[in-house]
């Protein structure tokens, strides 16, 4: 075990790595303060440039993007009560009033180390928890892990039931762009509408390249220029003394830092969940919790410890299972599949200096994104400035042009404008994106697993409910559809999901 | 976050309806569309899933087709007061001449040509954003797919016209 956590810290310190992870957390840190944009843009656009990486750098660098856009989405929350990503509301709840008091640097400080501290804890037990969970998985088979994944898209899908149907029908969406192509199984052609071209498939990159990298690009087209004359900020670094009045509150550190953490270990919940949960458990556990909400260092730093403990928490039941939480990891997991390396229990077996490095990874772009913000504090804040029309043309042209330069077909980047259309009608509608996005990643898991499953129990589907696992995770499954639904109908809130299709 | 205005807009609706009926369609002539022949049996084959999948699509957008046919006495087509995004429609049919431009003219001018062209139609006037933001992101671009990465750009057929 020491061994490969010694090679894994040594291919994490690489040049190559380092600078990887480093233009990653640049990259992410940008992207994060301006708002519209966020790290799944980051993710996208960079992810055709991976193709001619290493797998450990190219996932350093998408590492770098997902965590250092936590980072910097609490910058314009603070500065402007303008959240760079969603999770960074509830840090403009504290962040916005002590800034107009003129306290904007406590607000930064407790944010930073927060950011910093829910990171680093995250690592940690990312490190202890993960082989425990591949240990546990290691005993499933096919049936158990087509079970599992039809728990966690479950868990995605009733995360917005507040717009059921149309959830389920874009997880259907994309479960069904996985089946278009070549059938790895038999070979048969499928949905391929007598074209060539369709026979390679709808490559996740494309697809989400389209529906990030231009969809939300379209929408900014139409986005107005934020105000930000009021935004300023004394000094050009971080107020270290800052730092000190923020550690005072160590044990909400702590506390969020494991809440992320284990928000981000659950499918569907995502990073805003971790942000309120760690907020309201801060407030609840506070000798003056009438402070919440008014303007107090402890609540930005509560804030941001859960959201930036989410990224950690999210790879764990992608490296152990296969199973991404959300869009950001489900990326993450088709960077690993084109790699041809597949998640799971025996990953941690077979590619443990990989893991080691993705550990030491995340923990370096937690310092590296720290000392980039409080060192560059203003120039990064500045950012905001840039129109973000100008942004989303440059944006778009760079995602056609790379998806272009992956195969220098034309094909590719058609079917990432035409997704970039899908995108942004769903994204106007506020539609949950994120279920078409796991749907296209883990279409073919659970298409494989489904066929697998029959197969051994000769077309009988109760083979699911005949092995302990599988019947566990079935009858979970079917009380987090249940439990949901029974109460929103208590609540009266199931008339309005009733309502909506 | 949604707003209830928005949420009982009839785009919902119809845009679950297309969807749905998309479904509906491959549903009905995904045996067709599918090359079944092998000697698996049907539940080891490629159809089961699409079957399963299309299936939950058309199920999931029932409600929405009911709903169209008998409108809700509240609900309207009203969205989000933003309008037709005609900007937007803009931009993305010049993003697509740009993709075209990509093989008929090629890298470097289809890329500035993009630039100037659709940040002027945003409003754009200052000479940095019109010629210098366009000259340098495409030396950007250029430096870093034909020369950093090494991908081989096609000769644009502008020039084997050209050379006749």
């Amino acid at each position: 075990m020491w061994h490969n956590l010694a090679v894994g810290i040594g291919a994490a310190m690489t040049l190559a790595n380092l600078a990887s992870l480093t233009f990653g957390t640049l990259v992410g840190i940008v992207v994060g303060i301006l708002p519209g944009i966020g790290p799944m843009v980051g993710m996208v656009v960079l992810l055709p440039f991976t193709f001619s990486l290493a797998p450990d750098v190219a996932l350093s660098m998408l590492l770098g993007v997902f965590c250092g856009g936590y980072f910097g989405g609490a910058v314009p929350a603070i500065l402007m009560r303008t959240p760079g990503v969603p999770s960074s509301l509830v840090t403009s709840f504290d962040g916005f009033p002590l800034t107009q008091r003129g306290e904007a640097q406590t607000a930064l400080s407790a944010a930073l180390l927060g950011s910093f501290g829910g990171g680093i804890i995250s690592v940690v037990i990312l490190v202890f928890l993960a082989p425990l969970l591949a240990h546990v998985a290691a005993s499933f088979g096919s049936p158990e892990y087509f079970a599992a994944a039809l728990f966690g898209v479950t868990l995605v899908v009733m995360a917005n039931r507040d717009m059921l149907m149309q959830g389920i029908l874009l997880l259907g969406l994309g479960l069904w762009f996985s089946t278009v192509g070549i059938d790895g199984a038999t070979l048969s052609p499928r949905f391929c509408f007598g074209t060539l071209f369709m026979q390679n498939g709808l490559h996740i990159v494309p697809v989400c390249l389209g529906l990030f990298g231009v969809g939300q690009t379209l929408l900014l087209v139409e986005s107005r220029i934020l105000l930000t004359e009021k935004m300023n900020l004394a000094r050009n670094t971080l107020d270290f003394s800052r730092l000190l009045v923020a550690a005072k509150y160590w044990k909400t550190l702590i506390r969020s830092g494991i809440i992320g953490t284990f928000v981000g270990l659950l499918p569907g919940t995502g990073s805003i969940l971790a942000s309120f949960m760690s907020y309201e458990a801060a407030k609840r556990a506070s000798k003056h919790p009438e402070d919440f909400g008014r303007g107090t260092p402890e609540g930005c730093l509560a804030s941001e410890a859960g959201n930036n403990a989410v990224p950690a928490g999210a790879m764990i039941p992608l490296l152990t299972l296969g199973i991404p939480g959300e869009a950001l990891s489900a990326v993450l997991l088709g960077v690993f599949t084109i790699n041809g390396i597949y998640p799971g229990p025996l990953l941690l077996v077979k590619q443990p200096v990989l893991i080691n490095t993705l550990y030491f990874s995340i923990f370096l772009i937690n310092i590296i994104a720290f000392l980039m913000l409080a060192l560059w504090l203003r120039p990064f804040a500045m950012i905001v400035r840039v129109s973000p029309r100008v942004l989303a043309v440059n944006i778009m042209l760079i995602s056609v042009v790379s998806i272009y330069a992956v195969n220098t077909r034309l094909f590719d980047a058609a079917v990432a404008v035409f997704m970039g259309v899908l995108g942004y009608i769903l994204l106007r509608l506020k539609w949950p994106i994120v279920n078409l996005v796991m749907g296209v990643v883990l279409g073919e898991m659970l298409e494989n697993r489904l066929r697998e499953s029959l197969s051994i129990g000769d077309g009988n589907p109760l083979i699911f409910f005949t092995r302990p696992i599988s019947l566990a995770l079935i009858v979970l499954t079917l009380l987090v559809v249940v439990v949901p639904l029974y109460r929103d109908r208590r609540n009266g809130r199931g008339q309005i999901a009733g309502k909506r299709a | 976050m949604t707003t209830a205005p928005e949420k009982n807009s009839r785009v919902h609706d119809l845009l679950a309806a297309v969807l749905g009926g998309m479904a509906a369609l491959l549903l009905a002539t995904s045996p067709w569309n599918v090359d079944t022949e092998g000697p698996d049996p049907f539940y080891k084959g490629p159809l089961i899933f699409p079957l399963i999948v299309l299936s939950m699509m058309t199920l999931a957008a029932i409600p929405a087709w009911v709903r169209l046919l008998r409108p809700p006495q509240d609900s309207t087509w009203h969205l989000d007061g933003r309008g037709l995004p005609v900007k937007t429609a803009v931009v993305l049919g010049l993003l697509i001449a740009a993709l075209m431009g990509l093989v008929v003219i090629g890298l470097e001018a289809s890329c500035a040509g993009f630039l100037v062209v659709a940040l002027y139609y945003l409003g754009r006037r200052g000479w940095v954003q019109l010629v210098v933001m366009p000259v340098v992101v495409t030396l950007l671009i250029v430096v870093v797919f034909k020369y950093l990465l090494g991908i081989f750009f096609p000769t644009p057929l502008i020039m084997d016209w050209m050379g006749g």
